[in-house]
């Protein structure tokens, strides 16, 4: 036990760290599987990140209702922008989203409220292990009943073409705004969580560099079902501090880890189909 | 029987030198040492180190040797939170020092705070960051400390009757110095002709100076880091505009002047450190680091040097118990005492004025020096 608290209280806000992270990469897979590649998951996280922060100093909020308006908020920003945004497919999807994210983060360093680049400094530890493991648990329970849901089959309709998915009379617009909007409460309620135990937010953790960190967890875990993020999320968070010892080499190995799964394993490193491939492989030489 | 009692003697002295010898100080030291901080980081952890190596090789503090523990924080704050707690509960430092920047030091503060652990920094200048409780330390001067003394000196000198500003917006450094020159602006009474902003990257500012130039000012207040400022004098200089600059703490970089050659002349500055102090203290620590590391220190490798030495003094008067959680205990009581003459000049802590009125930490209380750009380079400024 002794043990325990000896690791806990060195590595709690590792384990905090992997469970938002799993969070933002799931937020992103939820857009990716209706095939829409937004960048807009980094914004959405410092709107649920700001709002909540604000409302715990300024208006003393409790922590479950802060976490929610956390949520709400940046799904109501998605619900407005989302109408127009979504019209865009692929790479234009990806600027527009880039832009909003843009838009959010200046937006931010401009307004009084929030501190300007300064950011907020301050915020109470309100945070704890399990209310991360919860929404984490809910997040995963929800989103893995969404895939076997008409909603989830619809998805994957659009995924794969919208145009055919559209003449099955399924209604692309309002499924690609759902998964859209539940991307951002995702996003938003993982950015709550994070302000809650990290003291301090600024405007610049919420930029163009953690947009693309977000969906280089999703993709280097691979986005074929719900292991895939999660592992991507855990592997970048760990990764860095498992290569602590290594020093002055460690952001070299990081990368080169990074580049060689990339390069190996293009699907991510959670691959059913590949997985698949090697069990038949096993039983064909038995056989 | 003689020679065995002589034996048992040298033995047991032995022995009682190697118990002291055991009792090594382990400070913590957590900076950026890669990533876009990584200029301060390293050489705040040279300056560290330099300071260190000294010490033991006077034999120590009481005996005791100190051993640096040091991490790379990377700058970032969910690092930096790493990084203390694995300092603290695993590698369980007496103090630490760090982080490099303000934003990590709001993040991470509070950790060691909560752990009730000195924590010491000689580069966060922000406001607010000795709000965060009475185990945090600071000898990096504030904007607020050196600004007036840049501003008024300037005022005197050039005899100003009003100034320009401009500033960059969206950096926590620049728009925090902003702060404090307009502050200190009114204060002063001197009437700013006009304010204007630029972005982080932004190469081109004649938009801005053309604006400057309109308003005609006697100098112009420039809260602005290294790498936009050199730019901003030379484009100055190009349209015309003949006042002279004052800076702020991003000034502080001898490379700047380089660049902008003529163009930064009898730009005033204020500074922490001085590489040509004359004090004795001063002028063995430029040598020394240059000895050691073959390059010119700079004014964070300074404030290292200076915050272990002040720690240092400070642990001189505690007797370590080897039981942690005391010493810390002790440290964080003895240090506000702790008085040093170092490369940065007589130091000494007072107590930080906390916005919630609560007791906080503790900050530097420490004279800045002024500049002069004379001829491309920092010449120390004396009113005669």
């Amino acid at each position: 036990m002794e043990w325990f608290n000896d690791f806990w209280s060195t590595y709690s806000t590792l384990v905090f760290s992997v469970g938002v992270h799993a969070l933002l990469a799931l937020s992103i897979w939820l857009t990716l599987s209706c095939g829409l590649l937004s960048l807009a998951n980094a914004a959405f996280m410092g709107i649920g990140a700001y709002v909540s922060a604000l409302l715990t100093l300024q208006l003393g909020w409790s922590f479950p209702a802060v976490l929610l308006a956390g949520g709400l908020a940046p799904a109501l920003v998605a619900l407005i922008i989302g109408a127009p945004v979504l019209r865009l497919s692929g790479v234009y999807l990806a600027m527009a989203t880039l832009a909003f994210g843009e838009v959010v983060r200046i937006t931010v360093l401009n307004l009084e409220i929030t501190g300007g680049p300064e950011g907020l400094n301050g915020i109470p530890l309100l945070t704890e292990g399990w209310h991360i493991a919860l929404i984490l648990a809910l997040t995963l329970y929800g989103l893995a009943r969404l895939r076997r849901s008409k909603v989830g089959r619809a998805f994957e309709a659009i995924k794969e073409d919208e145009v055919a998915a559209r003449l099955m009379g399924i209604d692309v617009d309002r499924y690609k705004l759902l998964a859209f909007v539940l991307g951002a409460v995702i996003a938003g309620v993982a950015g709550a969580l994070n302000a809650h135990f990290t003291f301090f937010i600024s405007p610049r953790e919420y930029g163009f560099e953690n947009a693309v960190d977000i969906i280089t967890m999703a993709v280097l875990g691979g986005t074929a079902n719900l292991i895939g993020p999660v592992l991507g999320a855990s592997i970048i968070t760990l990764l860095p501090e498992l290569l602590r010892s290594l020093h002055d080499f460690r952001s070299f190995v990081n990368g080169a880890v990074l580049v060689l799964v990339v390069l190996f394993l293009p699907k991510g490193i959670w691959d059913p189909r590949r997985f698949r491939g090697w069990l038949q492989r096993v039983k064909g030489g038995r056989a | 029987m003689r020679f065995a009692c002589k034996t048992l003697v040298l033995v047991n002295a032995l022995a009682c030198a190697g118990l002291v010898q055991a009792a090594d100080i382990k400070i913590g030291i957590a900076e950026a040492l890669t990533g876009g901080a990584a200029q301060y980081g390293v050489a705040i952890s040279n300056g560290f180190q330099l300071a260190a190596e000294e010490i033991n090789a006077k034999g120590g503090i009481n005996g005791n040797k100190i051993t640096l523990v040091i991490e790379d924080e990377q700058g970032k704050k969910e690092e930096s939170i790493n990084v203390f707690k694995k300092l603290i509960f695993q590698d369980k430092v007496l103090m630490i020092f760090g982080p490099t920047l303000s934003n990590s030091m709001f993040a991470a503060g509070p950790v060691a705070n909560a752990a009730k652990t000195v924590v010491f920094g000689t580069s966060v200048t922000a406001n607010g960051i000795t709000d965060v409780g009475p185990y945090v330390f600071r000898n990096s001067v504030m904007e607020s400390d050196v600004l007036p003394v840049t501003v008024a000196t300037a005022t005197k000198h050039y005899q100003l009757k009003k100034v320009a500003v401009i500033y960059g917006n969206d950096d926590a450094f620049t728009k925090s110095g902003y702060d404090v020159f307009k502050k200190v602006l009114e204060e002063q009474k001197l009437p700013v002709t006009t304010t204007e902003t630029y972005v982080k990257g932004d190469v081109d500012f004649k938009a801005q100076l053309t604006k400057i130039k309109g308003s005609n000012p006697d100098a112009v207040v420039c809260s602005c880091l290294a790498e936009e400022a050199a730019n901003i004098m030379l484009q100055a200089r190009g349209l015309g505009i003949k006042a002279p600059f004052i800076g702020g703490n991003g000034f502080n970089s001898p490379k700047l002047f380089e660049i902008s050659k003529l163009a930064g002349e009898g730009t005033f500055v204020g500074s922490p450190w001085s590489n040509t102090n004359p004090a004795p203290a001063n002028q063995a620590f430029v040598a020394a680091y240059q000895k050691k590391y073959k390059a010119e220190p700079n004014q964070f490798a300074a404030q290292a040097y200076d915050a272990l030495n002040v720690a240092a003094a400070a642990l001189k008067d505690i007797k370590l118990s080897g039981d942690i959680v005391a010493d810390r205990e002790a440290l964080k009581n003895a240090l506000p005492k702790a008085t040093i003459s170092g490369a940065t000049g007589p130091f000494k802590f007072r107590p930080a004025k906390t916005r919630s009125g609560q007791p906080g930490g503790w900050d530097a209380d420490q004279k800045p020096f002024i500049y002069l750009v004379k001829g491309g380079k920092f010449t120390l400024y004396s009113s005669k």
